[in-house]
């Protein structure tokens, strides 16, 4: 334990963010290699006020939804890319799944605030690299790190009791939402000094990392690939300029 | 069954047709989170009782999905049960949406296309009436 402790809070950091930040070049060019430029006599993606409905149940069945009809307008005051994001959201998952949109949303803006915001990281960074982030208190962010769980933990609910979502769970699924939440979860053990402080805080480390490092290559990469297929790819629901295509 | 109207399937053909788009395909696949969001944007999924099996991801993970994981070696009787899959399920009218940027469509038609390198798509009955498939 010890001398896995030594590497991964050493040169092992290092390592793994070479890692994930080399995995996200790759892929990157990978993508590129395999789209051409598109073709320059195609349609261009429609204007915003007119995002392409996904078919007409999406909306919801002619439900009132006065809350998503406010952002929708919102959204169309705001010019590009705001509008065509925003409205395309307010038309399509926001309006069939509004719970599962703001757990997503709340977990995702979680993933990325907490650990770049966290006093400790900010504090081991300007060690290293003598410069830091902004740092939240720690008491804030230790609510972000349960509010974090939790959303996990309905993702988790949804894969085993909802008959949709179990139809197309494999063992895959599970594993990447345990590499996800696993640092959280060992974070805040540590922090809260329950069970053995140095093997917890070793775990947190190693379990890091190992997000860090499996980010580009698995179906995690879709926080890369995410930005190239709706921003970079040609198609009528493309939120940029879909420059790209197959 | 006999051997010309089942014959077994031919391994160089259907390895070149998964050849063709194998990165792009895999990519999708790897990417799909099985969320389930794009079931609603699916009239196919709306109108059938909203019957798990008509989800997009549902009709792409059991199809391309089960193509590469099974690889040309993949028995007849697994590309028979894809056919109703990809062409009496889902009608390729392209609505459907994905958060992820997943082209489903895209993948139905590649699927198609690989059933058909087998000789496997909708025919014609002993009357001459096109298979019904709704
Ligand atoms: C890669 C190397 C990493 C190192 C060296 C590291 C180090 C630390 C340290 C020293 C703490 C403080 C524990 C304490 O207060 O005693 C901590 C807490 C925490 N870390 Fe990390 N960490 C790493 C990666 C990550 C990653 C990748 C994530 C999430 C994506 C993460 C999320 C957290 C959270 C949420 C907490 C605080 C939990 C709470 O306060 O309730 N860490 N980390
Ligand atoms: C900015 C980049 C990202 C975007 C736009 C994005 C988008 C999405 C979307 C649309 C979903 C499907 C809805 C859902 O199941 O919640 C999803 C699921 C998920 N994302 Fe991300 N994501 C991003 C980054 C990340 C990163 C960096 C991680 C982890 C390291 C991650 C972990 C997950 C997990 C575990 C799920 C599946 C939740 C479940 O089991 O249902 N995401 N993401
Ligand atoms: S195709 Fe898209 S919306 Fe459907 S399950 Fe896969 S990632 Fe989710
Ligand atoms: S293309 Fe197929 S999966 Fe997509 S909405 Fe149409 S019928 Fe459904």
């Amino acid at each position: 334990m010890g001398a896995l402790y030594a590497f991964a809070s050493g040169p092992g950091v290092y390592l793994a963010f070479a890692l994930f930040l080399a995995g996200l070049v790759v892929q990157g060019l990978r993508f590129y290699k395999l789209t051409r430029a598109k073709d320059p006599l195609a349609l261009p993606p429609p204007p915003a006020g007119v995002v392409p409905p996904a078919s007409p149940p999406a909306r919801g069945a002619g439900a009132k939804k006065p809350l998503l009809d406010r952002l929708l307008a919102a959204a169309e005051a705001m010019g590009r890319p705001f509008d065509r994001i925003l409205g395309t959201l307010c038309r399509t998952v926001a309006a069939t799944h509004p719970v599962m949109t703001m757990l997503t949303v709340t977990f995702h803006a979680l993933l990325f605030a907490t650990p770049i915001l966290l006093l400790a990281h900010n504090v081991l960074l300007a060690e290293s690299a003598g410069f830091h982030l902004p740092s939240l208190p720690d008491s804030v962010a230790d609510v972000m790190t349960v509010l974090f769980l939790l959303c996990g933990a309905a993702f988790l609910y949804r894969r085993v009791f909802l008959r949709r979502v179990r139809a197309i769970t494999t063992p895959y699924d599970h594993f990447v939402l345990v590499v996800t939440l696993l640092p959280f979860f060992t974070g805040f053990l540590a922090y809260h000094q329950i069970g053995e402080y140095r093997t917890m805080i070793a775990l947190h480390v190693v379990s890091g990392e190992a997000m860090l490092v499996l980010v580009p290559f698995t179906r995690l990469g879709h926080a890369l690939f995410f930005f190239l297929y709706r921003f970079l790819l040609d198609g009528e629901y493309s939120f940029g300029q879909g420059r790209r295509a197959f | 069954m006999s051997e010309i109207q089942n014959p077994p399937v031919d391994r160089g053909q259907i390895e070149r047709a998964l050849a063709r788009h194998k990165d792009r395909m895999k990519l999708y696949l790897s990417h799909c989170m099985h969320c389930t969001l794009c079931a609603e944007s699916c009239f196919m999924y709306m109108s059938r009782d909203k019957d798990p099996q008509y989800m997009p991801s549902y009709k792409v993970i059991n199809s391309v999905g089960v193509l590469y994981r099974k690889g040309p070696g993949i028995g007849r009787d697994d590309l028979q049960k894809m056919k109703g899959i990809v062409w009496r399920n889902c009608v390729l009218c392209t609505r459907c949406y994905c958060p992820v940027g997943v082209d489903v469509p895209a993948m139905i038609a590649f699927a198609r296309g690989v059933l058909r390198s087998q000789g496997i798509h909708p025919d014609f009955d002993e009357q001459g009436a096109m298979e019904s498939w709704l």
